[in-house]
């Protein structure tokens, strides 16, 4: 059986040298304020994609809950002596693309435009701007921080939203993730336009900086642009480490009652760092358990025995910290609690037993199979050499990756499972118009 | 957040109301460059025997492809009693064949490493796989199987139907704005069947039989109501082969001519008001407009299309300069259009008023905008960014062949043609400012308006939580 598998593998190998799939070829520096830049030149297209990952994420936001995604939100508004209007208008005049975000570990500046010199030209001292001199104007501030305190009440009218809140503050709790990224509203009123500066000097610094660029241009014309655009940054302070997560002693069940048609209900409990030794057989053991679509156990059992939901899946989301391992779904009120027994009966018994050899066998294929779908655009090569440099994995972790997916065993899964799911200290929410208890 | 959610879409998320913004994400660009090869856009074109017309583009910059196979039926076929029937129909695809288990299509598409889905929207249904090229014969196959031999049972068909209320749950009765922007179009649309909701209403879904399925499926699904698109790394001859050796034999299908269905003139502004369980209120409000299926409005079509653009392509279009930013009477606007609907559609707005400001103000701001649309030309600089935004964008498209095939795919469904995707950024250009205060003029009136204001309902007592360890 082992041999045929590596026959195969090879013979995708072969295959993907014929037809001209290479890898990607990640070039790697650093700038003088420490600042890493990840390359990867590419062919075909005239697009130029970056990304800036900053260690500025809303785990930063000690008592001042909000102020990373406050902050990410001003970037783009106005900055350096442009008003917010001539930031858009400049970007948008020559069809670029700037977008802002923030997450619990990182911020993030993206942005897109054509490789033509005029385009560069008009654009690329906006994003300069952008990433080095944002105003951080009290009429900005006013603005965006009305917006965010809206969206925080929106987060009322939707019971997904209102599960995932309640379950991130239960398995984190004592921990900066559990915290909403945008704030409360008591927070986020609070904050005042000196704590967003305050925060941007200290963050975004070359010290807590990533940069990821894809595109049809030179290497020297990509270290140009790019000491142009971070060079100039401080060195500044590595952001802290986050804290470790604190492992629940028991098991709980929550719910909220909302009043919905359906409950949402979430399973879940801390597990997956960033580059974690056991991430390979979480991750097939995942894929087999819930995060294949159609061909995972869960939505065989909850979807196509019962017909209980339209959408049911599991997944290990990596961070800095222990990321949740998340089991979720919704149904209509009535029949949550069978579907609570059908979930938790699911999970228990993969991790007893683990998967079947011919599971095991059709989620290797399926993930052979689909690598190179995961590479086909230059959009999805910057999330996937994003996601592989933010979380400090080696450069050559995709020439070895179906090799790590190939040496994944039954036996392991049901080890790494066993190990690191322990069903004993999960969470449980449900937000709806039913109790489980009842 | 969700990583994967598990998606057989309703609509196509690309061209609806929620998607508004999407819509005018695709609008973006640069002058000054237009010189990308033509051929590398070239599309091939074979009609087989039986009617199924095949599309082909070529695109060798990864070994993967995607095929497509899109359907003349959707929702906008449907009529009263039995909406919903399209979608749930998509479902039961995947349910079996007389050679194929209940969920064994899904599962070899997964042993070849594919991903796979189905979405139904107002005028279409279509299936897709994306694989690593080679193994375009695998998906030709089975789709050939389903679009002749489904085998509908009722176990399959008892079950998939409580999945998709509870899809109708999730996506439109627990979702406020979702659920407005249903009793929008019931209110907006008289005859068009652009009325009902792609989903079905409940009442539909809970009275559907199995034999209402089979009559749909026989009624719609044949070679000569479909068109196959694959774009990738493939060689057009070898796909040509493909689908004779597989879609060649089977037979087409004598149609009756479909109904036309026009929306009745409106004669009025229509308004009301929607009370949902939310926090923040809601502002909905469309006019009729033509689109590109109606051959002889081309050029107004074109012209509402840089107006949507105008309006709300990117942060420094006039709704989110003189109403998010300038008078801050909005915390969010947009404006979008479809000018890809088969029939006689909806000019949209949509936003939520900042905490100082009520719908009614927000009504009022855009209403001063689309006066002064029609009263003041727009300025030299704006037409120039519309246009540049539309040429890069033609540009970054190419980065997705899953959004090519969509394109051409799509045109070719709503009866427009696939041809006509060639000429979009060339018709865009030749817009005017004059051509945009005279769609304006014409086409955003009062008396072709609907307008919906979602009131919040605070019904609910403070949410109680109950938690126990166990």
């Amino acid at each position: 059986m082992l041999n045929k598998l590596k026959g195969m593998v090879g013979l995708l190998a072969m295959l993907m040298s014929c037809t001209g799939f290479a890898l990607p070829n990640v070039e790697h520096w650093q700038l003088s304020n420490g600042a890493n830049v990840y390359f990867v030149p590419t062919t075909g297209l005239p697009i130029l994609d970056v990304q800036l990952m900053f260690d500025a994420g809303s785990a930063h936001d000690g008592s001042q809950l909000g102020q990373a995604a406050l902050t990410s939100a001003l970037l783009d508004e106005s900055a350096g002596g442009l008003t917010a209007q001539q930031v858009a208008e400049n970007i948008e005049s020559v069809g670029a693309q700037l977008s802002t975000s923030a997450s619990r570990d990182f911020s993030s500046i993206t942005y897109r435009s054509l490789t033509d010199e005029k385009v560069l030209a008009t654009a690329w001292p906006v994003f300069i701007n952008v990433v080095n001199s944002p105003d951080f104007s009290s009429t900005d501030f006013n603005r965006l921080k009305q917006r965010i305190l809206l969206s925080i009440k929106q987060r009322e009218e939707s019971p997904g939203t209102l599960a995932q809140l309640a379950l991130y503050e239960q398995i984190y709790e004592g921990h900066p993730y559990k915290n909403p990224i945008q704030g409360t509203e008591k927070t986020v009123t609070e904050l005042n336009v000196e704590d967003v500066r305050r925060y941007y000097q200290q963050y975004y610094v070359g010290k807590n900086l990533t940069v990821v660029m894809v595109g049809g241009v030179t290497r020297q014309a990509a270290e140009k642009l790019v000491n142009d655009l971070v060079g100039k940054l401080k060195t500044g302070v590595k952001a802290a480490q986050i804290p470790a997560v604190l492992d629940r002693s028991e098991a709980l069940q929550l719910h909220k009652d909302y009043p919905s048609q359906q409950t949402h209900l979430l399973y879940a409990t801390p597990v997956l760092k960033h580059n974690d030794p056991d991430y390979f057989a979480l991750h097939v053991g995942n894929h087999i358990l819930g995060g294949s679509g159609f061909s995972s156990r869960i939505v065989k059992e909850i979807r196509e025995e019962r017909g209980l939901a339209y959408s049911a899946y599991s997944y290990f989301n990596a961070m800095r910290q222990k990321g949740p391992f998340l089991l979720g779904l919704q149904t209509k009120n009535e029949r949550v609690a069978e579907a609570s027994t059908a979930l938790k009966e699911t999970l228990k018994t993969f991790i007893t037993e683990g998967p079947t050899e011919e599971e095991l066998l059709a989620s290797k294929k399926n993930i052979r199979g689909g690598f190179a779908l995961k590479l086909d655009s230059n959009k999805k090569l910057m999330s996937v050499i994003s996601g592989i440099v933010v979380s400090g994995r080696s450069l050559d972790y995709l020439n070895n990756y179906l090799q790590n997916i190939n040496d994944v065993t039954l036996a392991s899964i049901k080890d790494a499972f066993q190990r690191r799911v322990d069903m004993e200290k999960m969470v449980m929410v449900t937000v709806g118009n039913s109790d489980i208890k009842k | 957040m969700p990583i994967l959610l598990w998606l057989r879409l309703t609509r196509n998320k690309m061209r609806k109301l929620s998607a508004i913004v999407l819509i005018l994400s695709f609008i973006y660009s640069l002058s000054g460059f237009a010189s990308e090869p033509r051929n590398a856009n070239m599309v091939h074109e074979k009609v087989l025997k039986n009617g199924l017309k095949v599309l082909v583009k070529e695109d060798n910059r990864a070994p993967v492809m995607v095929s497509q196979v899109w359907y003349k039926v959707g929702a906008s076929y449907e009529h009263d009693g039995i909406t919903g029937l399209s979608h749930v129909l998509e479902h039961m695809m995947f349910q079996g064949t007389d050679n194929l288990e209940p969920g064994e299509f899904s599962k070899i598409i997964a042993a070849n490493g594919g991903r796979e889905n189905a979405f139904t929207g107002a005028d279409y249904t279509a299936y897709f796989q994306t694989m690593e090229a080679s193994r375009l014969e695998v998906s030709m196959r089975l789709e050939s199987e389903r679009m002749q031999h489904l085998k509908l049972q009722e176990k399959e068909f008892v079950k998939e139907l409580q999945v998709v209320m509870e899809e109708r749950r999730m996506r439109t009765e627990d979702k406020p704005q979702s659920q407005t922007y249903e009793y929008f179009k019931a209110l907006a649309y008289t005859s068009s069947p652009y009325r009902n909701p792609i989903i079905g209403w409940m009442q539909d879904l809970e009275d559907m039989k199995l034999d209402d399925l089979a009559d749909w499926y026989k009624q719609w699904y044949a070679p000569n109501n479909a068109t196959l698109v694959v774009v990738g790394d493939v060689k057009a001859e070898n796909v040509f082969a493909l689908a004779e050796k597989y879609f060649g034999p089977i037979p087409n299908v004598k149609f009756k001519p479909v109904k036309q269905r026009e929306e009745v003139p409106q004669l009025g502004v229509r308004r009301a008001v929607v009370k949902q369980e939310a926090k923040v209120p809601y502002l909905l409000m469309g006019y009729k407009v033509p689109v590109l299926n109606s051959a002889d409005k081309e050029d107004d079509v074109y012209a509402l299309e840089v107006l949507s653009g105008i309006l709300s392509g990117g942060s420094s279009a006039r709704l989110p300069s003189n109403l998010v930013r300038g008078q801050q009477v909005a915390s969010s606007v947009s404006a979008g259009y479809d000018l890809n609907a088969r029939l006689e559609t909806l000019f949209l707005f949509d936003g939520m008023p900042t905490k100082q400001h009520t719908v009614d103000d927000l009504e009022k701001a855009i209403k001063t905008e689309i006066e002064s649309l029609k009263k003041t030309l727009i300025t030299a600089k704006e037409l120039e960014k519309i246009k540049a935004q539309v040429i890069a964008s033609s540009v970054y498209e190419k980065d997705s062949s899953f959004y090519q095939a969509m394109q051409l795919g799509m045109l070719e469904t709503v009866g427009v043609g696939w041809q006509k995707e060639a000429s979009y950024v060339d018709k865009v250009k030749a817009v005017t400012a004059v051509q945009i205060r005279v769609v304006a003029q014409k086409y955003l009136i009062d008396d072709h308006l609907t307008v919906v204001h979602m009131q919040p309902q605070t019904t609910v007592t403070n949410a109680k939580e109950n938690q126990h360890a166990e």
